[in-house]
């Protein structure tokens, strides 16, 4: 395997008694996209100042293509970062934002022009160069600090919040191109957001935080599908989470029974669950299905529940279930005018064993 | 009901209207005044004459004012040298004793000035420095009050400047001298101009300092206006005070108009 482009390794930072990062080991692989998510405080963006050498580590090491950085400061560390608040010098032209770096690194001023040039074009801000930060809008803001990170040819982009800033169209717009635009020029890059949506779309793999440390680290489809804590599945997406007790062996699919409240399930274990202890089972609301009014249960995985509440979302229909034992649960369906919901009407909730998830964590603790 | 609404926002409208009366109203009875062509300050005017300015264009007049901008501009340009390192001090470090020493910079801005003039003047008779009365204690006595105006404006752009852009600097490969000069100073200059020209007009106008430790032939204006006062209010007073009223106005105007002072005077906060 090729040297990752960043490694972090047992990286601590605290503020007086509290430690806002707290052991992080994290390798991050030449092009790779990686996010680090998580709520405010999780100790996200401490870590990419860390990694920036805006802070300094309290314990553990960070290693850019091998070489430790612990100890340089961030004007010799070579990274482009693009800030929530993108940073851009007001009194400065477009230009001379965008050559900033250049000009730091003495590169000769043909040269910077071309390249500066180059980097505006290439985030579709060509005939801006002499423009003001202040005559620019939001979006085209976050593009010249994007431009000016990337100019530079720095050994890893970090990314933190730069979209938290713009208005949700653009939010989306922006995601996209900064991904093609990662993927193109096959930087290394950290992403820092606390939006789900931006994780999941954007990243190669998430590292999803919580009390300065990493909850789980994985490819998107493996943080939404088989989140490992309650935490995580509960951050990312909505969820439904029951208590459950493991009554049965798991069979050659995984998959094993459970003991529910709501009443008996079959579901797939993750590795090391143990007979009768006990857990969590979780169902995505897409994935569990109502039974059409008024037919026969399915045989495994169903429960009878009422409609207590539809939510209209237009694409698809939120429906707030009550089951059998008072538990609330949720249900995505499409809007596809096949099947008509209706409030207090009564049906079966059910999923496949395939669609679920169980997390190794009792139902009553956090 | 309507008529009741109404009332709390006329009685707003009228004292406002009465504010700006009783800022423009003197200033523009006193430059009418200057034109009188009697010798006494008649409004409105009695004829029209120029000879009042003529008069205060005198040597009499136009030393202690050249003076006053010999001093102003000499207390503002120090206060400025003094004021930018104290500010970085107090914006962006801690150290101990840090309360009283910014108390006791900042302390003149609230301590009525001619406290500040009676306790210079038997500073230095009691220290033994009574012959430094007179321009050395001027200009002491003007820095300390000064030094306020241009540490506080100075830090307020410090802080008002977003920590992100000069970590943004240094990210970019800008050692930390380099940030400073091509993106902290650049970036403060309007605030330390503002600072600089506060510094110079309250020198300028300042009366109450000056009144203990100037000595005779080394007046500032205030002082010498101050001391005709005994004779009556002579036009010549009327065409001097116009006088001391553009300078700060023009000083003011070209710094807004070539540094752009004016976000800083009109606390219109322009952020990148």
């Amino acid at each position: 395997m090729a040297e990752a482009a960043l490694r972090l390794s047992g990286l601590v930072k605290r503020f007086g008694a509290h430690a806002a990062v707290d052991g992080i080991d994290l390798a991050v692989a030449p092009g790779e996209f990686v996010t680090l998510l998580g709520p405010s405080g999780c100790g996200k963006t401490t870590t990419l100042n860390l990694v920036a050498g805006f802070l300094s580590a309290d314990a553990g090491h960070i290693t850019l293509a091998g070489r430790h950085v612990e100890e340089l400061p961030p004007f010799k560390r070579d990274l482009g970062m693009v800030f929530q608040d993108y940073a851009l010098f007001p009194h400065l032209s477009v230009a001379d934002n965008v050559g900033f770096g250049l000009k730091m690194r003495g590169v000769a001023a043909a040269e910077s022009a071309t390249r500066v040039r180059e980097a505006l074009s290439l985030v579709k801000l060509d005939g801006l160069e002499t423009r003001k930060p202040l005559q620019l809008s939001g979006g085209q803001r976050q593009r010249v600090a994007l431009a000016r990170a990337l100019v530079i040819r720095p050994a890893m982009l970090l990314l933190d919040e730069p979209l938290s800033n713009l208005d949700l169209k653009l939010r989306e717009e922006m995601r996209i191109e900064i991904s093609a635009l990662q993927r193109r020029l096959k930087i290394a890059t950290i992403f820092v957001t606390h939006d789900q949506s931006e994780a999941l779309t954007m990243s190669d793999r998430i590292a999803v935080m919580r009390n300065g440390r990493i909850e789980q680290l994985g490819r998107p489809a493996e943080i939404y599908e088989r989140p490992a804590t309650r935490f995580v599945a509960g951050f990312i997406g909505s969820i439904n989470m029951i208590g459950a007790r493991i009554v049965g062996a798991p069979d050659g699919n995984g998959v094993a029974r459970l003991e529910t409240a709501a009443g008996p399930a079959h579901a797939r274990l993750p590795a090391g669950a143990a007979l009768g202890a006990q857990v969590t089972l979780t169902v995505r609301p897409e994935r569990l299905k109502l039974g059409p009014p008024g037919g026969a249960p399915h045989a495994v995985n169903s429960w009878p529940a009422t409609i207590e509440r539809v939510i209209y979302l237009g694409a698809r229909l939120e429906l707030r279930l009550r089951l059998a034992d008072g538990a609330v649960a949720l249900a995505e369906a499409a809007n596809d005018g096949a099947t008509r919901w209706s409030e207090g009407q009564t049906t079966q909730a059910w999923f496949q064993p395939g669609d679920s998830w169980v997390i190794a964590e009792a139902a009553d603790s956090t | 009901m309507r008529a009741g609404r109404l009332q709390p926002w006329t009685l707003l409208v009228a004292c406002v209207v009465a504010i700006y009366g009783f800022i423009l109203g003197p200033i523009a009875i006193t430059t009418a005044v200057s034109f009188n062509a009697t010798n006494r300050s008649f409004f409105p005017p009695r004829g029209f004459s120029l000879k009042w300015w003529g008069e205060a264009f005198a040597p009499q007049w136009l030393q202690p004012l050249q003076f006053s901008l010999e001093l102003a501009a000499l207390t503002a340009l120090i206060a400025t040298i003094v004021g930018v390192p104290l500010a970085f001090a107090f914006a962006r470090h801690e150290f101990a004793g840090k309360g009283l020493i910014r108390a006791i910079t900042l302390g003149p801005l609230i301590l009525p000035t001619l406290v500040t003039g009676i306790a210079l003047l038997q500073f230095l008779t009691t220290i033994g420095l009574g012959r430094w009365m007179g321009y050395w204690a001027l200009l002491i006595g003007h820095v300390v009050i000064c030094l306020p105006f241009s540490v506080r404006t100075i830090a307020i752009s410090l802080q008002a400047m977003p920590g992100s852009v000069e970590s943004a600097a240094a990210g970019l490969g800008a050692s930390p001298l380099r940030v400073l000069r091509h993106v902290t100073l650049p970036l403060i200059t309007p605030g330390v101009f503002a600072g600089m020209s506060f510094a110079f007009i309250h020198s300028f106008t300042d009366i109450n300092l000056s009144l203990f430790v100037a000595k005779p032939g080394q007046r500032p204006i205030t002082v010498a206006i101050l001391s005709f006062l005994d004779f009556g209010f002579a036009p010549t007073l009327a065409a001097l005070s116009i006088i001391s009223l553009l300078i700060p106005l023009l000083l003011v105007a070209l710094l807004g108009r070539f540094i752009g002072i004016g976000n800083f005077l009109y606390q219109e906060q322009a952020r990148g």
